[in-house]
């Protein structure tokens, strides 16, 4: 019974915001647009989620998304103000975020620093950079090439909905591509398996042959390269670029997995659940803006939410051994 | 008078029986041994007495008066003093604050912190103990881990006020310990018995318990035996009460002499002393005994590619360079490490999961794509293999017993079928019934041609299992013997570094 309520408590705390939005919002709420919306809304969250996930699977996290994703953006846009086309533009976009990841990877595994410390250090510097990069301005208008702000407002057709036009956001399919991506490398390939068991005990798995160091700088290379991404589909969207506009992504990738994580059997992060997590800061999100509540307040509220959760799980769970 | 009197002790969790009238009785000045295999319900009866759990029923007596126990607080007021498997030492604290850890330190004006009596108090109660070597200044992580058991159980010991002690509880005290280091604790448990306080001594160890403790209380499946007077029955009773029917033998006999094929062969090996070599044939096994931190672990991590060596290692005949544990799993080299919870196993994942991990590449499609079904049905044939007792593949490792985790870690290493199997300290915490299923699937894999590195303090347990022992001190190998030609004593002796033919004279 407690073992229930910890695994589900979540889910039905979930389902408890949902028919609270739907009763006060009967008329927007509940519509296939709006949820349309919401993906949209949280699919850069969604993206720098998983690569969260990844490298919390292992017990490490990652500072440092927030800022790589706006260095990301700002990159991007330099390199279309220098008239760069817009694949290459992408393409050297991402690199930079998985130099930048497996620049953490070799400060976590290599050197040996706590990922707190290393990841809170490249934090700053990413931050820098992207305000050395962009000379610390907003970066829009005709630089930024038509194509590339058109694709975060476009979408696949999906037909009518109550006599109007609906689509699946582009922004939307690129978020399901990278989860699925990263469920299969997580759920069904030995290098999540991997990383399963360093998250489960480091030292006994590099005895049982686990190449720790390699897997740990190979995870905090895709967080990194998700959060690039995620930078990206953030210009994309706001067709501009700015040296903060990645900032809030961190703590709010962070309260998803851990969200998602008080889930799980033994309180380990997984896709599926994070995006539980993900969708429940999205659905609050959406709800309260709809209903015209304070930004500030929504924070208050989000944190408490988060503390509600992991308070629950870990709670039950101190009941469940004694 | 008898000072600890239970009796028609009963407990059942949701239904399930754990003690079902248990009686024992310490009497002052007693060590009383608490044996039992794993499950039997020690811990349950431990924690009854601590007042952390809550008999169903009970008759509770201290010098003939009847009591409850409610609360750990109650215990205490009882004289009832607890030292824990688990050591709860803070390492970055110094010797003496770890004494008065979870006490109030001893105050003067302003209430400020009184060092120099926090320090004279530590070591006047080091000293009523025996302990002279360590000081209480010193920071505890500069000890070892005997040194760091010592501070543990003196802190028990502390004058407090209140209710003087009575009882001493030890659950396993010498689990962690060396040879030397638990002699030094048995010094320490005669003191306290001269002083006419008693100790209930759980452990695994029977030799240990045959020395030192007087009477036994030995627990099978939740009902008690009293053993009576330990100098009055052989060490082979104490077993059959254990198992409850009469000790065949302690370890399985070989099966055939070991081939003359060479399975390693290490040259020039140094481990902090004068380099050496040794050989391993196929079906051998090759004990290794030595004090604590003689080279064991050295030896063993070396050969697993966990240590950087000069070393010139020939596997089956093939020259062997592994860089890491990975290289070693790959050339067929399979370690059972010395830590089961800590360098063993993933407590919180499935027992699949922890059995299978380094066999990882082959076992899945492409070394890429993960196929569980094969894994369970792979992890179900490796389990009925070392006879693990299992809900199934997926149960979780951390909810299995002691004994079958370590079958975990059996399963995990036989499971690539390796050429060299190395072993640190197989058996340790382990109960009897397993014991012998690790011994058993020990000699079977030796027959099937494998070659063995037995490390162990336990001295028995070598000289029943290995066909050489190997005996290091200080790094260096300082004799290689027979087992058939030696006896504990003369084991023993070379350990110590005393010629076998003057003992006790010579000691270094």
């Amino acid at each position: 019974m407690l073992t229930l309520l910890r695994r589900y408590g979540t889910l039905i705390g979930f389902a408890l915001i949902l028919a609270f939005f739907w009763a006060n919002l009967p008329d927007t709420f509940m519509t296939a647009r709006n949820w349309l919306n919401i993906t949209q809304q949280l699919s850069m969250l969604m993206v720098v989620a998983a690569g969260m996930t990844i490298v919390m699977v292992m017990g490490d996290f990652d500072l440092s998304v927030g800022s790589m994703a706006s260095l990301a953006g700002i990159v991007v846009a330099v390199l279309f103000t220098l008239d760069v086309p817009i694949w290459a533009a992408i393409t050297l976009g991402l690199l930079v975020g998985l130099a930048g990841g497996a620049f953490n990877g070799v400060l976590v595994s290599y050197v040996g620093i706590l990922p707190f410390v290393g990841t809170l250090a490249t934090l700053t510097m990413f931050s820098g950079a992207g305000f050395l990069v962009s000379g610390g301005k907003t970066i829009s208008g005709r630089a930024i090439p038509e194509a590339f702000g058109s694709f975060a407002r476009g979408g696949l057709p999906l037909g009518e909905w109550g006599g109007v036009a609906i689509s699946l956001p582009n922004l939307t399919i690129v978020a399901l591509v990278i989860v699925a991506l990263s469920w299969v490398l997580l759920e069904q390939t030995t290098f999540g398996r991997r990383l399963y068991a360093i998250g489960g005990n480091l030292e006994a798995a590099r005895l049982a042959g686990v190449a720790v160091r390699r897997l740990k700088l190979i995870a905090f290379a895709l967080a990194g390269t998700s959060a690039a991404l995620a930078g990206i589909m953030y210009a994309s969207r706001v067709a501009s670029a700015n040296p903060t506009q990645g900032s809030s992504l961190m703590l709010n990738a962070i309260a998803a997995v851990f969200l998602g994580s008080t889930m799980s059997e033994n309180g380990e992060p997984r896709i599926l659940a994070t995006i539980v997590g993900v969708l429940i800061l999205g659905v609050l999100d959406n709800g309260l803006t709809q209903l015209a509540v304070d930004s500030y307040v929504r924070q208050i509220l989000v944190g408490g939410i988060i503390i509600l959760a992991v308070a629950a799980s870990s709670l039950t769970k101190g009941l469940k051994t004694r | 008078m008898t000072l600890l009197a239970l009796d028609n002790i009963t407990k059942a969790y949701g239904g399930a029986p754990a003690l079902r009238g248990v009686s024992l009785t310490v009497e002052p000045g007693e060590i009383h041994a608490l044996m039992g295999e794993n499950g039997a319900g020690k811990s349950t009866l431990i924690k009854i007495l601590a007042g952390v759990v809550m008999p169903d029923t009970a008759n509770i007596a201290i010098d003939g008066k009847a009591v409850t126990i409610d609360s750990p607080a109650q215990a205490h007021r009882l004289g009832l003093r607890f030292i824990h498997q688990e050591f709860n030492v803070v390492p970055a604290l110094s010797v003496a604050e770890n004494l008065f850890l979870g006490r109030p330190y001893p105050r003067r004006w302003g209430g400020l912190i009184d060092w120099p009596r926090l320090n004279a108090t530590a070591r006047a109660t080091l000293e009523r103990l025996g302990i002279s070597h360590i000081d209480p200044a010193a920071p505890l992580s500069r000890l070892s881990l005997g040194d760091q058991m010592l501070v543990r159980i003196s802190s028990a010991f502390l004058d407090e006020g209140g209710a003087p002690a009575r009882l001493y509880v030890l659950d396993e005290p010498t689990a962690a310990l060396s040879r030397s280091e638990s002699q030094a604790l048995f010094k320490v448990l005669a003191g306290i018995k001269a002083s006419g306080c008693s100790i209930l001594y759980v452990s695994h160890r029977l030799d240990e318990i045959m020395t030192i403790c007087d009477r036994a209380t030995v627990l099978r499946d939740g009902t008690s035996i009293d053993s009576g007077r330990l100098a009055e029955i052989t060490h082979d009773d104490l077993v059959a009460m254990m198992i409850g029917r009469p000790v065949g033998q302690a370890y399985p006999a070989p099966a055939a002499a070991p081939g003359s094929a060479e399975m390693l062969r290490i040259a020039d090996l140094s481990l902090g002393a004068e380099p050496f070599g040794l050989t391993v044939r196929a079906g051998e096994i090759l004990g290794v005994a030595g004090l604590a931190n003689a080279g064991q672990t050295k030896l063993l991590r070396t050969l697993f590619g966990d240590r950087a060596s000069r070393a010139r290692i020939t596997l089956s005949g093939q020259p062997y360079r592994p860089r890491s544990p990975a290289d070693a799993w790959r050339a067929g080299v399979a370690y059972v490490p010395a830590e089961r919870r800590s360098e063993g196993l993933m407590l919180t994942r499935p027992i699949f999961e922890n059995a299978t991990l380094p066999h990882l590449a082959a076992q899945s499609l492409g070394g890429t794509w993960l196929t569980p079904g094969r894994e369970r049905a792979a992890t179900r044939t490796a389990g009925e293999r070392v006879r693990l007792k299992a809900r199934g593949p997926d149960q979780l490792a951390g909810t299995l017993s002691g004994g079958n985790q370590q079958k975990v870690v059996f399963a995990r290493a036989l499971a690539g079928n390796p050429r060299l199997l190395l072993l640190d300290e197989p058996t340790r915490g382990v109960d009897i019934g397993a014991k012998f299923d690790i011994y058993t699937l020990i000699r079977d894999m030796a027959a099937k041609g494998m070659g063995v590195i037995l490390v162990s303090s336990d001295l028995p347990e070598l000289l029943g299992m290995a066909d050489r022992i190997a005996v290091l001190r200080g790094g260096a190998l300082i004799g290689l013997h027979e087992a058939a030609a030696l006896d504990q004593e003369r084991l023993l002796n070379l350990c110590y570094g005393r010629a076998p033919a003057e003992p006790a004279a010579t000691e270094s």
